[in-house]
């Protein structure tokens, strides 16, 4: 901690949060917010009188709320920086601490919270996790029984530098406790609550054992388990050390604690299931090894870095086994408990793991990035047909990376701002933008060559390259089988998947059309899930008047975590399409074929188009000769 | 960056394709051969071989020679999903002097043999079209080059946990000037309110 506020090349910003975060590689705007400490940093030495002679008390969150601070507080002794806060809340504003403070002139009750943007590369994610609240478990009595604590909870009772100075005593009558258990996996393992495994709380519970027995060796102790997982260096040695000192393992979840309402003494009822016994046992204390789960708030820092989640809420990667470190943001990177619980020495780890994966980027003063960016045909642009620059793409694009400075000239595109969503291109009325690497005429060939032959059974799927692909990757990985019949077409953005696709799609006759992108506040590109999905669902009113049969469109926002949901939705599709005759399907389909030209009519003028349709019937004869020769 | 352009159709398109074994990752389900013969037909399709990896120094090699013999400006690769080895492809057909951009995968394992290993047929057909569906969109790649950003080299750490310290303390140690930004009054984060920590039973701070 130290050597790190003293580093001069780093600088720390306590009470410090992020606001919002713009910009792409190499290039983010951070906007950060300087919560008003009422203290000024520079002037303040740490002596502490300002905290002696504050009346005010409040409990500590340090201390897991087991001690009070002041008003004017630091929230431990060894804080770093060394610098006094005033929390506002609590003071009553009888400025003792100013008198107190004196010459040095530290505390200045007019600070406000100050808004400050920085310009940095690349950002490491490291904010950590939370611990579960068992109170919600009724059967262990937390919060109930005083003699229930939390092992965050013991662990300030057991610290040097804690409430009670490391003499660990009895909520109920100060008493040191001579017969102690602890429960694993409270909160986790548990589909109540969180199915994972917490990953450190074996380990944790084993060291707190330990501990205690080497402070007096004739303490009895318990430890309820399911599994005692070692898997990593030293750890079983360490699990034996603990079964030498004589520290009991009982396999089996406790499934009630009662208490003697005069001794406040505790039983925990189990049954081990090593012996086949259901047991009873008394405790002067218990504590509870809860789960860790993801901060509270989470969510609200996911959509301020716009990184994604896992099913669990933890930060999602890019990928497990290949990419562990990174974000699915280029130059955004994770380290630590925040994407799933991790123990000291693997955050440690990849603290410097993500710090190496960032030197990358910022040991250079360039980097690359994907040309797949939108280019303005400029004579399509109505700006050039009809005088008036319409507006629709610079309204479309979520990075304003579209300028158009006056109505009669055409749009033009900042290529180093525009990400390669797609949006401008498949909102723009008169198709005068594509996407390089993502072109109508390639889509389209793409689409003519997997409908080629019996469209009718074919569900053709529509996939934003970071979620919905992930996720179709994902079924695959996991091996969860879903209907052969499906065609996967990869775009970037849900905001690229053109209307004009979807009615070719059924004007080639597919069977039925999948429509997937990310969650809402998942979208890799800000805003560009929300156009995707209000295209997806005019287009779901179009088709229900045209009276198709339902779930022959289908929209769906899937996760690169949700390969399940992928599979479930594919083999959802496929029994709808089952349930039709197939005669009844043909006729449908050909009878909703004008429908689909009907609102054709503009997409062969779309540049390369023609050229993709031409060249498509060329490919398809080659395909349908292949297919009968085999 | 100067403007690249969306369609250039005026080369000859010679195409090549590489339909990959995996091992048994694609093999155990379908027959590469089989979708070696029907890429065969299809047009501009002047090359087509099986390949046991396609990302081994091996299979790369074998790329990278036929694009010399063949005189290939398309190369399609029908293997694993584009977020597992398009680098490796685009990397490996730059080597032999074609733009990268001018290769594409076709996703015939996670999203083809994974996912139905009970329908060989099935898994069969659709690896044919997956693979058509390269060669088709092949036809109007156009060559593109990256787009070059300058970088802030400086770099933030979002909390100042353990994690978050080490990460910092490296970023530095490496001359990197590094924000690090912590919500609460202190730094340390859970670690600094433990006791002694596991393994070594010493001080968390």
């Amino acid at each position: 901690m130290v050597d790190a506020a003293r580093h001069p090349r780093i600088d720390v910003r306590t009470f410090t949060e992020v606001e919002k975060v713009e910009g792409f590689v190499g290039n983010f705007k951070v906007t950060l917010r300087e919560k008003a400490k009422y203290v000024i940093a520079d002037r303040c030495n740490g002596c502490g009188d300002c905290a002696r002679v504050c009346p005010i008390e409040v409990p500590n969150y340090f201390d897991m709320n087991l001690a009070p601070r002041k008003a004017a507080y630091v929230p431990m002794s060894q804080s770093v920086p060394l610098v006094y806060n005033i929390d506002l809340d609590a003071c009553i504003h009888c400025y003792k601490c100013v008198d107190a403070c004196g010459a040095l002139e530290a505390i200045d009750f007019s600070q406000e919270d100050k808004l400050v943007e920085e310009d940095i590369g690349a950002m490491i994610v490291a904010t950590g996790f939370s611990h579960f609240d068992p109170s919600v478990m009724e059967e262990y009595g937390y919060s109930r029984y005083p003699n229930v604590i939390t092992s965050m909870e013991m662990e300030r009772l057991n610290n040097s530098a804690g409430p009670t100075a490391g003499n660990l005593i009895r909520p109920s009558d100060n008493k040191n406790p001579q017969k102690l258990a602890f429960i694993n996996c409270v909160g986790s393992r548990d589909k109540r609550y969180n199915p994972s495994c917490s990953n450190f709380c074996c380990m944790y519970s084993i060291k707190n054992a330990i501990l205690l027995k080497q402070m007096n060796p004739n303490v009895d102790i318990t430890i309820y388990y399911i599994d005692i997982r070692t898997p990593s260096k030293g750890y079983e040695e360490f699990y034996d050390r603990a079964r030498e000192m004589g520290i009991h393992f009982s396999q089996g979840r406790p499934s009630l604690i009662t208490e003697d309402p005069e001794t406040h003494n505790l039983f925990v009822h189990s049954e081990d299931v090593t012996l086949g016994k259901v047991m009873e046992k008394e405790y002067d204390m218990v504590m509870l090894n809860q789960a860790a789960v993801p901060q509270p708030d989470q969510n609200h820092m996911s959509s301020v870095l716009n990184v994604a989640q896992s099913p669990g809420g933890w930060f999602m990667e890019y990928h497990p086994k290949l990419r562990p470190i990174d974000s699915p943001t280029d130059g955004v990177f994770f380290a630590g408990a925040c994407q799933g619980p991790k123990d000291i020495p693997s955050s440690v780890a990849q603290g410097s793991a993500a710090s190496s994966r960032a030197s990358r980027i910022l040991q250079s003063d360039h980097w690359e990035i994907e040309p797949t960016v939108a280019v303005v045909f400029p004579e399509r642009c109505s700006a050039t047909t009809r005088g008036r620059a319409c507006g629709i793409c610079a309204k479309a694009c979520p990075y304003g990376a579209i300028n158009i400075f006056s109505p009669e000239i055409p749009a033009e595109v900042v290529t180093a701002k525009c990400h390669g969503c797609g949006a401008c291109v498949a909102e723009c009325p008169e198709d005068a933008i594509t996407q390089l690497h993502f072109t109508d005429a390639q889509i389209l060939a793409q689409m003519r060559a997997v409908l080629a032959d019996k469209p009718e059974e074919k569900i053709l799927a529509f996939r934003c390259h970071w979620c919905s692909y992930g996720g179709a990757d994902l079924a695959g990985t996991s091996h969860f089988e879903y209907t052969a019949n499906e065609r996967g077409l990869r775009v970037m953005c849900s905001a690229r998947m053109d209307t004009d696709f979807i009615y070719e799609a059924y004007r080639l006759g597919a069977g039925a059309v999948l429509y997937s992108g990310c969650h809402p506040q998942d979208c890799h590109y800000i805003t560009g899930q929300l156009i995707g999905a209000k295209r997806a669902s005019r287009l779901e009113k179009i088709f229900e008047r045209m009276k198709m049969t339902d779930g022959r469109f289908r929209v769906e926002w899937i996760s690169a975590a949700e390969g399940d949901k992928y599979a479930r939705v594919l083999n959802e599709m496929q029994a709808v399409l089952d349930d039709i005759p197939m005669d009844d399907l043909k006729a449908e389909i050909e009878q909703l074929k004008p429908e689909m030209s009907k609102r054709l009519k503009k997409f062969p003028g779309v540049p390369g188009v023609q050229e993709a349709m031409d060249y498509s019937d060329i490919l398809v004869d080659a395909i349908t000769k292949q297919k009968e020769a085999a | 960056m100067s403007q690249q352009q969306p369609e250039n159709n005026n080369e000859e398109l010679r195409v090549g394709v590489y339909v990959c074994h995996c091992g048994t990752n694609i093999a155990g389900v379908i027959d590469p051969k089989e979708v070696v013969e029907f890429a065969k037909g299809l047009p501009d399709v002047v090359h087509a071989t099986d390949t046991l990896y396609a990302c081994a120094d091996s299979g790369q090699k074998q790329i990278k020679e036929d694009i010399k013999k063949h005189k290939l400006n398309r190369v399609i690769v029908s293997a694993c999903s584009v977020r597992m080895h398009e680098a490796t492809f685009r990397g490996a057909v730059s080597e032999a002097g074609i733009n990268p951009f001018l290769m594409e995968m076709a996703n015939i394992r996670e999203q083809c043999t994974w996912a139905h290993g009970h329908d060989r047929e099935g898994a069969l057909e659709k690896a044919k079209d997956l693979t058509a569906s390269a060669v088709a969109k092949s036809r109007f790649l156009t060559s593109l080059d990256m787009i070059e950003v300058p970088v802030t080299q400086k770099a933030m750490v979002i909390g100042a946990g353990v994690a978050g310290i080490s990460a910092a303390l490296d970023l530095a140690d490496q001359g990197i000037q590094t924000i690090l930004v912590e919500k609460e009054p202190t730094i340390g984060g859970v670690m600094a309110q433990l006791n002694k920590t596991f393994p070594t039973m010493d001080c968390s701070i």
